[in-house]
């Protein structure tokens, strides 16, 4: 059975942050990758494209960002070296067999684990990602070393990823 | 088994920018045997774009700061349900041919296409033609170009490879621009109604403004008004502004940027595409580097008649809105390029008047002895005084214009043209 309109643009949204994530993996910049997101889910509602299953749509969404975000690093001067495209492939391929349940429970408890997190680690994270300066950038804004910032971004990822889980089991049990 | 420090460290590094090629071939390695490194990866990437997300959200609850879009699935559903329909109006215009579009084809030059309203395909366009809503009609070159009258006395031009259909849109006398450029002269008398332009991503509306639109990408449209004023809408959005004489507006799916009218940048006489860098690029394959060679623009064949197929890049000069390019008396070329064969080359340029419209377009065939050894990169250097008019309506030279887009073509697939890089230079001053 064909998707519908309406199913498509509801699948989409359901795997808006990983299809956001993987332009964000090839472009590093989140208002491009939110940029391409939109581009792509115009493209699947109105190009003359047909998706039978959620697995095509994601499929043909996936390869779609990561084309989209290729040609956006063509157009910038002195854009940084990308990741090799099988990888990004394998990259992709494990979004997509996440399960749609399964990713919107992720989406939502990473927004509650941000909530929760202290001024300052926000604030390191706002100016990486939301206002997309260079660590070197980030550094010299806190005062701080290079590799100081790496290692506080380093411990970040890793305290949001642990509060993930915990937020997950707690929500099963 | 969880990566440690270092590991996490060089994953960063690489999402900064820092690893050179070398380093980050290596990290392809790591990345494919671990799967932990690609977990902690997809990883970083959600948690990116989220809090870029959350930090759109909390400053759009404060009025102050700049707002940042927000995917809002019922405003895009609308945007692409408009697209759809403005897109399947001809499917109900014919119904309706009387309505008050007509347009008379009063020149072409080179190949087009004419599909009637019932989809039909007719003979080429030649001047005398009449077109009404619904039909359709393609430019199929770079060299390509049709004129059209309107019943007003306003003049549409299409021009290079393009394609545009005459729809009806909210009771105004309308052309969908599916890709391409269209350059227009709109005169409408007191009591006409006035003529809109509609592409992927913008409505225009006028009833007095000479302009240009080029569309890119199918999603991006410049506009260039040279007199009166033309409205324009983002239809992803419905944000209007209104473009004046010497304004421009780069109208696209994003809302990131509030729609605005500029004043069009002062000319240069200089342009040059860096390849890598050239979002001009608007026809051709991009080829990877390679140890011989850095990145270039493959020949992508164009069908441009019944079997009959041309092998072209194309570069639009002023479609990310830069500069306009004067051409000055003395003006050169300088094009570094790759034939494997010693068949001859043809440049091609398009040009338009000062602030104004369509002027002509002008080309130079490249003989094989020219190019040297098949094979071989070579620079070529070819000044303005080379370039010929590809019609004899047109001004002899095109000397005191503004450039609008390049192209280079090799009627020969075994020529397997490559660009490698294009500058337009001004006229050497001797010491």
């Amino acid at each position: 059975m064909v998707l519908s309109e309406q199913d498509i643009l509801k699948r989409l949204m359901g795997q808006r942050d990983r299809v956001a994530a993987a332009a964000w993996l090839v472009v590093r910049d989140a208002h491009s990758a939110e940029d391409i997101f939109q581009n792509v889910a115009l493209k699947a509602l109105a190009k003359e494209v047909t998706f039978d299953s959620d697995g095509a749509l994601m499929s043909w969404a996936f390869i779609t960002t990561r084309r989209e975000g290729i040609d956006w690093l063509r157009r910038q001067k002195n854009a940084p070296v990308s990741l090799d495209e099988t990888i990004l492939e394998v990259l992709e391929a494990e979004w997509a067999d996440e399960s749609l349940a399964q990713a919107d429970g992720r989406s939502q408890a990473l927004r509650d684990c941000l909530n929760e997190l202290p001024e300052k680690s926000r604030e390191l994270l706002k100016l990486r990602y939301f206002d997309g300066q260079r660590c070197e950038e980030v550094a010299s804004l806190l005062g701080a070393k290079l590799d100081a910032i790496y290692k506080r971004l380093s411990r970040l990822h890793n305290s949001l990823k642990d509060c993930i889980e915990t937020k997950l089991n707690q929500a099963v049990s | 088994m969880a990566l440690n420090q270092e590991q996490q460290g060089r994953l960063l590094r690489h999402l900064n920018g820092e690893l050179s090629p070398g380093e980050t071939t290596d990290l392809n390695q790591f990345l494919k045997e671990n799967a932990e490194a690609r977990s902690f990866l997809r990883g970083v990437a959600e948690q990116a774009v989220v809090v870029a997300d959350v930090e759109r959200l909390a400053q759009q609850r404060e009025p102050a700061k700049v707002v940042r879009p927000v995917f809002n699935p019922v405003k895009w559903a609308v945007a692409a349900t408009i697209i759809l329909i403005l897109a399947g109006s001809f499917l109900f215009s014919f119904q309706s041919a009387d309505r008050g579009l007509r347009a008379e084809v009063v020149a072409t030059h080179g190949p087009n296409q004419h599909l009637a309203s019932d989809g039909v395909t007719l003979p080429a366009l030649m001047p005398g033609v009449m077109l009404k809503i619904g039909d359709k009609l393609r430019t199929l070159s770079s060299r390509s170009w049709v004129n059209l009258k309107l019943n007003d006395g306003s003049h549409v031009i299409l021009s290079g490879r393009s394609s545009m259909r005459l729809i009806h849109d909210e009771n105004h006398r309308a052309f969908l621009l599916r890709y391409g450029n269209l350059w227009a002269t709109i005169n409408t008398p007191e009591g006409v109604r006035p003529v809109s332009i509609l592409t992927e991503t913008a409505r225009l509306k006028t009833t007095n403004a000479q302009f240009d639109v080029e569309t890119k990408f199918e999603e991006i449209s410049v506009i260039n008004v040279n007199k009166g004023s033309v409205s324009t809408e983002r239809l992803s959005d419905a944000s209007q502004v209104d473009v004046g004489a010497d304004q421009q507006t780069i109208i696209t799916m994003s809302q990131r940027k509030a729609l605005t009218a500029l004043r069009q940048p002062e000319p240069v006489n200089y342009w040059n595409c860096g390849m890598l860098s050239c979002p001009e690029a608007v026809h051709g394959r991009w080829l990877k580097s390679n140890e011989e060679n850095d990145v270039r623009l493959r020949a992508m064949p164009l069908l441009i008649g019944e079997n009959k197929t041309i092998h072209a890049t194309n570069f639009s000069v002023r479609s990310s809105g830069s500069p306009p390019v004067m051409i000055e008396k003395g003006s050169r070329f300088s094009i570094r390029l790759t034939s494997k064969t010693t068949d001859p080359l043809y440049i091609g340029i398009t040009t338009k008047k000062r602030r104004g419209g369509f002027f002509g377009k002008y080309t130079e065939k490249l003989e094989g002895d020219l190019l040297g050894q098949a094979g071989e990169t070579r620079k070529i250097n070819i000044s303005i005084s080379d370039f010929a008019p590809l019609d004899k309506s047109l001004s002899s030279s095109p000397v005191g214009t503004e450039l609008t887009d390049i192209w280079v073509v090799s009627r020969m697939e075994s020529a397997e043209l490559e660009v490698h890089h294009v500058e337009f230079l001004p006229r050497e001053v001797q010491p």
